[in-house]
């Protein structure tokens, strides 16, 4: 390895209770060591003493030292590594899952002898044999490569329920245990969802990052990712550990990006590698579509992959996360749920792409619409009910919505009370002295930061007539996306908050901390009809 | 997710109208008099009926002659004089530059059609050519104007205040003056337009109100090239270095 390493640690140097040995590999923001435990822990002298954050319990005998230079020392004193370290720790402090790579403690080096390592942040890490990268280097397309891909998912699975995405999935992100299993690691770029969307930094690695991604907007928060931004890094891994090539052609990334780019676009086809098998190709398929939106859930991604890869299944959490429990509740699910993104993706007012892909899946729709009409009259009744008036045809798009949005508050009951509320379920509402239109009375200017599934505005304001098609889904990432600004300790109702600030702001809500004079009407008639709305025995 | 931007030459009637054209890679936009053939019409009688086409690949362009007799010649604007020519009847020939200005002469007129390669790639300092690397997003020249403007822009703050006022379109203008004589307002101006395509800024909400965008853009440059370490504070010597500036 000729790579200079990012932090030099010399063999033998003490931190905490560890003495630095061989060491393991470097990225471009850390390096990692590997490190003994010594005996006499705990010993402050020597100047090389290290702030611990817990004691010396059921620590093994070796781990992996991983240095990220936070020092004010070190050379390359940068501010956007203090946010990718946090992001880290923070990850491994909140979240310990079998398939995710452990973290044992943090250290801070304290060595003013040593300029370029004092300060510097440490995590003590379970110690793995090798990387996934390092495994397909030495021998390509690997017999254990099915099992170690079901591993993989698994533990993107399980990120995702715990509301995180991983956002840098690749192989030299993934570890092999000693005893040949797979685990993640590597959570710089890792963010809690909020909502549909996380914010990570606007870093990433070509290869592996989907098309929607690449070049896309940057906001002073980062850019916005989903967890279907892994599924399509899952597929790319896949093909790779499969076929020893990416799915994407060209020799450079440069030049596969570009491919993923005409691929998106609709000017290029995907073409998998002949080798693959059958079952794998359908997989990589539905991971590697041209929207985000077309991707499969990584719930049954798992499914799939483990029934692929003929190992078993993995054990589920008992209480699912309320999303997938409510789809299995459908009958067909996966069909339904691919359907049902299917007319999300059509009501997007979106670019060129977009127009592309609608002429192409036509049939689809009318698909679509006729599960819907076999469905709708029960749909989702655990959460709405069905004996109070609201309409069968827009019980799927409120039920639907509602799920795409992991906040709590945002239920079926709550969108169907606030549609009420609005326009009394009249999708012709045209209102234009106020400039508000549509089934949830959206004033059109306001409605293009929303009507996009993914995130960016529509290059257009859209133009009334508004559909629900339109309007429905936009209320759910409207909400969706205020529920974390809204203050966490507002008196009242939670989602009559929300519904307010649909209403008015939710700055005007936290200044009035409460529904403002002006919509303090319009809050109470949510409050009637979402308790209306809401089955016995739910909240 | 266009990697190339056109800007039609000004029109005498219209100045307004130089609306932008954005192309994927592998998109290809036609020029010319003609009204049927072309997708940007260039009204001018000394312009050929079919003049030329810009071809997006990847970060860069191709640009096509289809005159029978007139040379093209593409100017890069920062470049001192650089260009590079492409004769009647050259197909595909490859432009290096990120800006570009392409001069069509026209019965004694030039007219000039701008063409920007916002997604031209650059070496970072700790970056290198694999691949595999996780990356930043963004990539600047620390040689073009833009980043001299960035850099102005963002130097109360990286002089230790982090919450100084940002700098005006004039204070920037006379900052740079003594490296950059023909800075003006429009130029710095143009300069942060530009970055802000090139950072891809998402437009905020206040875009809507025309008061308080141009503000709203500038802090927004600034929290994100110190939020991602585009500018450090050694690249401050960009503001005092003599001219020439040194190449890289």
């Amino acid at each position: 390895m000729t790579e200079p390493y990012a932090v030099p640690v010399p063999r033998g140097y003490r931190v905490g209770a560890w003495e630095v040995r061989e060491p393991i590999a470097t990225g471009a923001f850390g390096s990692v060591y590997e490190a003994r435990r010594t005996e006499d822990a705990g010993d402050p002298g020597g100047g090389e003493g290290a702030e611990g954050t817990t004691a010396t319990r059921e620590l093994p005998g070796t781990a992996a030292l991983k240095f990220l230079p936070t020092g004010t020392g070190t050379p390359r004193q940068l501010t956007h590594l203090h946010e990718l370290i946090e992001r880290e720790v923070e990850l491994l402090r909140r979240l310990s899952r079998p398939r995710l790579i452990r973290m044992y403690d943090t250290l801070t080096v304290d060595d003013p002898e040593r300029p370029a390592l004092d300060g510097a942040t440490v995590l003590v890490l379970e110690k793995a044999e090798r990387s996934l990268s390092a495994l397909l280097a030495a021998s390509p397309r690997p017999a254990a490569g099915p099992a170690l891909l079901a591993q993989i998912c698994e533990g993107l699975a399980q990120l995702h329920r715990a509301g995180w995405v991983h956002g840098d999935l690749k192989p030299a992100n993934v570890l092999l245990m000693k005893d040949g299993s797979a685990r993640l690691a590597d959570f710089n770029m890792a963010a809690e969802l909020e909502g549909t969307h996380a914010y990570t930094p606007a870093f990433s690695t070509p290869d592996y990052t989907p098309p929607e991604l690449l070049w896309s907007e940057i906001g002073e928060r980062g850019r916005r990712i989903r967890p279907s931004a892994d599924v399509w890094a899952f597929g790319v891994l896949a093909h790779l550990v499969l076929t020893a090539s990416f799915p994407l052609p060209g020799g450079t990334p440069t030049a596969r990006r570009d491919a993923a780019a005409a691929y998106a676009r609709g000017t290029d086809e995907l073409r998998l590698s002949p080798e693959l098998p059958d079952a794998w190709r359908q997989i990589l398929q539905d991971c590697l579509t041209r929207t985000h939106a077309d991707r499969i859930t990584t719930e049954t991604l798992l499914r799939r992959v483990e029934a692929a890869a003929g190992t078993g299944r993995s054990p589920r959490p008992l209480r699912l996360a309320r999303r997938t429990a409510v789809l299995s509740a459908v009958t067909a699910t996966v069909a339904v749920a691919a359907l049902g993104y299917g007319v999300s993706l059509w009501s997007d007012t979106g670019g060129k792409a977009d127009a592309g892909a609608a002429g192409k899946g036509g049939g689809k729709v009318s698909a679509a619409s006729s599960a819907q009409n076999v469905t709708s009259a029960g749909y989702g009744a655990t959460e709405l009910r069905t004996d109070k008036g609201i309409p069968v045809k827009y019980r799927k798009l409120i039920v639907d919505s509602a799920h795409n949005c992991a906040q709590p508050e945002v239920t079926p009951a709550l969108i169907a009370a606030m549609l009420k509320a609005e326009s009394n379920f009249d999708p012709d509402l045209s209102d234009p002295a106020n400039g508000e239109y549509g089934i949830a009375r959206w004033t059109p200017t306001i409605l293009r930061w929303w009507v996009r599934s993914d995130g960016v505005p529509a290059e257009e304001t859209p133009r009334p007539p508004l559909t629900p098609e339109l309007s429905i889904p936009a209320v759910s990432r409207y909400l969706c996306g205020i529920e974390p600004l809204l203050k966490s300790h507002l008196p009242g109702d939670r989602r009559v908050l929300l519904a307010a600030s649909y209403r008015t702001s939710y700055k005007k809500v936290n200044a009035a901390n409460g529904a403002p004079p002006k919509a303090r009407a319009y809050a109470a008639r949510v409050a009637h009809y979402l308790k209306e709305y809401t089955p016995p025995g739910k909240k | 997710m266009y990697s190339i931007i056109v800007v039609p030459p000004p029109t005498t009637e219209a100045e307004p109208a130089r609306t932008r054209r954005q192309l994927a890679p592998g998109e290809r936009l036609t020029f010319g008099r003609s009204e049927r053939d072309n997708d940007l019409i260039v009204p001018h009688d000394g312009v050929s009926r079919r003049a030329g086409a810009i071809s997006a690949q990847g970060a860069f362009w191709t640009l096509s002659n289809l005159c029978a007799h007139q040379t093209y010649v593409v100017e890069n604007p920062e470049g001192a004089g650089e260009h590079i020519k492409v004769g009647p009847g050259r197909l595909d020939a490859p432009v290096p530059f990120e800006f570009s200005r392409i001069v069509l002469p026209a019965a004694g007129d030039l007219l000039a059609i701008d063409v920007w390669a916002p997604r031209h790639d650059y070496l970072r300092a700790e970056g290198d050519l694999d691949g595999d690397t996780t990356a930043p997003a963004f990539s600047v020249d620390r040689s073009k104007r833009y980043f001299a403007v960035l850099a102005a822009l963002c130097e109360p703050r990286l002089r230790g205040a982090p919450h100084a006022p940002l700098p005006t379109v004039d204070q920037v203008v006379d900052r740079l003056r003594p490296n950059w004589p023909a800075a003006s307002r429009t130029s710095v101006q143009w300069n942060i337009d530009y970055l802000a395509v090139k950072l891809r800024l998402k437009p905020g909400p206040q875009s809507a109100e025309p008061g308080a965008r141009l503000n709203g853009k500038k802090e927004s440059l600034v929290s994100l090239a110190l939020r991602f370490d585009l500018v450090r504070e050694d690249d401050l010597s960009v503001l005092t270095a003599v001219a020439p500036r040194r190449p890289r």
